[in-house]
């Protein structure tokens, strides 16, 4: 299966250890990465939003026609460049004239988007498209025993009449993925709380992760598991900064759930880039790798 | 208890419905059920989705756009947005005054900070000479061209955007 990967920013400059993990990956599921010259910052559906929706809205439309004129469809891996381009297709498909004032502005570089193109996340492609099976064959090393606390951050599921993903209240995709790949999702009360990062503000963020690491400490998980880089900034460095302003260690090591896939596919902690988090995680490594 | 003279700032609301987002502010028939959902509202006493949606619909402009208006403490989680029985959107609501406020210079200074590389680099991470050595050492391809003539010719205003045809026209 071709797939054109939408990278955004925060992937491929601020945590490239998660395109690695992905570029590593993917092909062991049979997916060929295509990858293309021309995308721009999605852009950030929070700061860049918050500044200029109709920008927001324009530069979105100009990545998807970008997209469009390959004929094939884009998987993105971050949560917040697919809820930037699935509101912009939701927006443009509900109001034509939202839709001809963006266009006049693609107009100018000669580009149209045209509603045609298929956006969608790597983790739905690999639950609908390919199948969980595949993933499961694709295991070379067993992660039988270790817990995975997950966090399914806002923004792959809500609002799930734009997302069309899953549940937004009961959802599984997290779970069923960590449990093809051998390991054992958990359950916590604050699985689907937010962490905060949106809020301007220095200390709610800070409440609201802490929130959720007492709720994976008390889980007693060996990790927790995620798919959003900013959420993984929130908790990885956030870790530290509550250590830091607040005086508390939690040392929960974070892994992005295509980190977690690499070591399940026999791939060693650091060419799926675990060396590079704050919080190591040395405790969990030893268990799966010894 | 004398009653006290509702005043409703139309103007205000009308621009609101401008923005895209806004209008469906109009909808809110105040029940709650954001609020029950909301976490910053759960861990901020000063933060009430629905009070918000409320002075959408009074237009209590100052309350709304002052330096230390609520709204920023939305953390966009979109669960009200999940939750709401009308349609309000009031996170789009929430975003579409944040946009008012910008304009009218009241937002947060950090957030011109966090957006500018955006506009100036069509990336929001600086692509800097430690980003390219990160990846070099971990294994990952070149960076990929980032068309930033076509990012800026499209978010240029109209005003500018026939301003330049004209100086194009006269350079020719
Ligand atoms: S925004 Fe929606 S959920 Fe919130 S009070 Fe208004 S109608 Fe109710
Ligand atoms: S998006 Fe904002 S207002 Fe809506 S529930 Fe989340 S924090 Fe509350």
């Amino acid at each position: 299966m071709k797939i054109i990967p939408f990278w955004g920013c925060m992937m491929p400059l601020k945590y490239p250890q998660m395109e690695l993990a992905i570029r590593r990956t993917l092909p062991n599921l049979g997916v060929e990465l295509v990858d293309i010259d021309d995308f721009t910052c999605c852009p950030d559906p929070i700061y860049f939003k918050a500044r200029d929706k109709m920008k927001w809205l324009t530069i979105a439309a100009r990545n998807l026609a970008v997209a469009e004129e390959t004929g094939l469809d884009i998987v993105t891996m971050c949560s917040g460049c697919i809820s930037t381009l699935k509101e912009a297709q939701y927006l443009l498909a509900e109001d034509q004239a939202l839709k001809d004032e963006v266009n006049k502005r693609l107009k100018r570089i000669n580009k149209e988007y045209k509603g045609k193109v298929k956006v969608s996340h790597a983790v739905v492609v690999i639950r609908d498209d390919l199948g969980l099976d595949v993933v499961k064959k694709s295991v070379k090393r067993s992660l039988e025993g270790i817990t995975v606390a997950i966090h399914y951050g806002c923004h792959i599921l809500k609002p799930s009449q734009i997302m069309h993903v899953d549940d937004a209240d009961y959802p599984s995709i997290l779970d069923d993925f960590v449990a093809a790949m051998g390991a054992t999702p958990l359950e916590h009360h604050e699985k689907l709380l937010c962490c905060g990062k949106g809020c301007m503000d220095d200390e709610l963020p800070l409440d609201m992760t802490e929130a959720i690491f007492s709720s994976i400490e008390k889980s007693g998980a060996d990790c927790m598991g995620l798919v959003c880089p900013t959420c993984f900034s929130s908790f990885d460095l956030g870790q530290i900064m509550i250590s830091r302003k607040r005086g508390k260690n939690y040392n929960i090591p974070v892994i992005y759930l295509f980190q977690l896939l690499g070591l399940a596919q026999g791939l060693g902690p650091e060419e799926v880039g675990l060396h590079t988090h704050r919080v190591k995680a040395d405790k969990v490594l030893e268990k799966i790798v010894g | 208890m004398a009653k006290k003279k509702v005043v409703v700032n139309f103007r205000f609301r009308e621009k609101l419905n401008k923005i895209p987002g806004g209008k469906h502010h109009n909808y809110c028939y105040q029940c709650s059920a954001c609020v029950a959902v909301c976490p910053a509202a759960r861990f901020s006493k000063e933060f009430n989705p629905r009070k918000i949606l409320l002075q959408a619909l009074l237009g209590a402009e100052e309350d709304l756009l002052g330096k230390d208006s609520p709204i920023w403490l939305c953390t966009n989680c979109y669960s009200c947005y999940e939750r709401c029985p009308q349609d309000v959107r009031p996170i789009e609501v929430i975003i579409a005054l944040k946009n008012m406020a910008v304009e009218k210079e009241t937002a947060p200074t950090n957030l011109a900070k966090l957006t500018e590389n955006i506009t100036k680099t069509g990336m929001s991470v600086m692509v800097s000479s430690a980003v390219h050595r990160r990846r070099k050492e971990l294994g990952l391809p070149e960076l990929k061209t980032i068309p930033l003539d076509e990012m800026k010719e499209i978010l240029k205003d109209e005003e500018t955007k026939e301003q330049s045809s004209i100086e194009q026209k006269t350079n020719k």
